[in-house]
């Protein structure tokens, strides 16, 4: 112990000598060396919580835990599904923009100009366009919007119009001016805005007033988990989803209702049910809904009606197409395995892309392929690729012919389709997306030549969804 | 919902309570469901009454519960009476299928009788 009087670590001197200190210190240890006041002064020890007694065995079994009593009252059937399916389109913390064009008929025809070198002029080309509200309650309908797509950030929905969007919505024009059926395949990498490109074509098609027709995710058709039942005298054996068809012609009829209302039946048709005669599209559809058992009749006869003189043209989208290329999970009589192209909607889809259908009032069908957590199936990336070789103008590559899985089914279907590769977004147009996100109020930086550079390499050099995911999800 | 004199609750797999019968498992659910085109994920009450009484029907023709108990019996008790090898170790309950009997022989002791439980 220093003899200084100063405390080395505060620099403060203490009241008392140190010589005082240490004597003082000295009297409180000198004490008696053994005490039990302290033991006698304690509460006495209870006996029983001492741990096993003398002469009785402790039990080293592994208790049963009870199962734990389910407290609170459990949600209802449906419950936690309609919660994780739910899509919040509007916040209205986010600032809304105000100069937001609507995707309507006249900027639609707008989209459409081009100038001498081929370049489209239009003033919200390479822009984000807002969906007017009647769309968005038609994209609800058809369930166009993904939970994982973000909607839920801003005031209202809106859309990067890309150029391939231009392209797109070019092909649907020309489709329906010229009556043919234009058969389209949107491919690329994962998060490059295959679905967003489908939601584009749907709400172009509303804006024009066509009847769209959606899967929002085919493996539903695939993944038996709705009931199935064989068509009598079929021969091959073709087979319906009653449920599956029942609920699908109520999206149809919610999602074009202001259309189908205007139609009337104008053809006789064979039903197993009485239908009164010169009643709406949207009050046929009505009753397709109320029985699953005459669902797919109606759909039937709802095709014919469409396909008749003076009908608007239709639009036909398909997401996640890899699932109906190959078996489904349904199993048939002989408990062998079903293709899926034996489903009737499946069915129409191929028939459609192959060319054995037409619709005769013009019209396109759309297929999205998904390269997230989808089956790989050969034979339609093979098509894809050769479909692209072939637009491309340079050779086709060869089939494998070692190679057993390839289905003859899938490669006749998609024999002559055209396919649209997407990859990543121009920095201009990521920039325009980001000055909307910066504008909502919920990108909070600044958005300069930078930060657009930086998130555009960050993203693969522009994919679509690598951006969002850094500016959007990622906030420190 | 009755199935072949059995009640199940209508919220509960059709493929799960089928299963619940002696002598279907997984291979003869699978063909039962596959025959009358229900999918694997149907629930005892989303069947219509005619494919009920179809299923029922399908029970009533299938070897099940005490009849394939019986025909248990009655192969163990032909070998016995015929007075093969096979049949004098199910009567002295030990190991049929040509095992060690140095060592544990417990599931022998508990199934290979002449009255088998199945």
């Amino acid at each position: 112990m220093s003899t200084s009087t100063t405390c080395w670590k505060c620099l403060s001197r203490p009241s008392l000598l140190s010589s005082q200190l240490s004597s003082r210190i000295a009297q409180v240890t000198v004490s008696a060396p053994f005490s039990s006041t302290a033991t006698s002064l304690a509460p006495p020890l209870i006996r029983g919580n001492n741990g096993p007694q003398k002469g009785v065995k402790g039990t080293t079994a592994i208790k049963k835990k009870n199962r734990p009593q389910q407290t609170g009252k459990p949600p209802m059937p449906g419950e936690r599904k309609a919660l994780r399916k739910r899509v919040v389109l509007s916040n209205t913390n986010a600032i809304e923009v105000q100069d937001l064009v609507d995707l309507n008929q006249e900027t639609v025809d707008g989209l459409l100009k081009e100038n001498a070198s081929g370049e489209y002029t239009s003033p919200v080309a390479g822009k984000v366009v807002g969906l007017p509200g009647t769309t968005v309650d038609s994209l609800r309908a058809i369930e166009s919007f993904k939970t994982s797509q973000g909607w839920g950030l801003f005031r209202r929905p809106s859309l990067l119009v890309r150029k391939e969007a231009i392209d797109l919505t070019k092909s649907l024009v020309s489709a329906a001016k010229d009556q043919i059926t234009q058969r389209l395949i949107i491919d690329g990498a994962r998060g490059t805005g295959k679905s967003l490109m489908l939601l584009h074509a749907q709400a172009a098609a509303f804006a024009q007033g066509w009847v769209v027709i959606n899967i929002p995710e085919a493996r539903e058709l695939v993944s038996a988990t709705s009931d199935y039942a064989p068509i009598p005298d079929t021969m091959p054996q073709l087979w319906t989803q009653p449920t599956f068809t029942s609920s699908w012609l109520e999206k149809i009829q919610k999602a074009n209702k202001t259309q189908l209302d205007t139609l009337k039946m104008t053809k006789k048709h064979n039903l197993p049910i009485e239908v009164p005669s010169e009643i709406s599209l949207s009050r046929f559809l009505e009753i397709g809904v109320s029985d699953t058992d005459v669902a797919w009749p109606i759909f039937q006869a709802f095709w014919d009606e469409m396909n008749a003189k003076d009908r608007p043209p239709m639009l036909l989208t398909m997401d996640s197409t890899s699932y109906v290329m190959g078996m489904t999970e349904y199993r048939d009589k002989a408990i062998n395995f079903i293709h899926s192209h034996d489903f009737v909607i499946t069915k129409l889809f191929m028939d459609l892309f192959s060319g054995a259908i037409k619709m005769n009032n013009g019209g396109a069908v759309i297929a999205a392929t998904s390269r997230s957590n989808s089956p790989t199936s050969i034979s339609m990336d093979l098509a894809i690729m050769q479909a692209l070789q072939r637009q491309a103008g340079e050779k086709l590559t060869r089939r494998n012919p070692f190679e057993r899985k390839y289905d003859e089914r899938v490669d006749s279907a998609l024999r002559d389709i055209t396919v649209m590769e997407l990859s990543g977004v121009s920095k201009a147009e990521a920039r325009s997306l980001m000055e909307y996100w910066a504008a909502s109020g919920v990108l909070r930086q600044r958005v300069d030549e930078q930060i657009v550079a930086e998130k555009w390499a960050l993203a693969g050099n522009g994919v679509i969804g690598e951006i969002k995911r850094n500016a959007l999800n990622m906030r420190i | 919902v009755l199935i072949w004199g059995v009640n199940f609750p209508e919220n509960r797999l059709i493929k799960k309570s089928l299963e619940t019968f002696y002598g279907i498992g997984n291979q003869h659910s699978t063909r039962i469901l596959a025959q009358h085109s229900i999918f694997h994920r149907a629930r005892v009450g989303s069947l219509p009454t005619k494919t009920i009484t179809a299923l029922t029907a399908e029970l009533s023709s299938m070897t099940i519960e005490t009849d394939l108990r019986r025909k248990l019996v009655e192969n163990i008790s032909r070998l016995k009476e015929m007075g093969t090898y096979r049949g004098r170790r199910h009567a002295m309950g030990y190991p049929v299928r040509g095992q060690n009997t140095r060592s544990q022989i417990m599931s022998a002791r508990k199934l290979n009788r002449v009255e088998r439980r199945g």
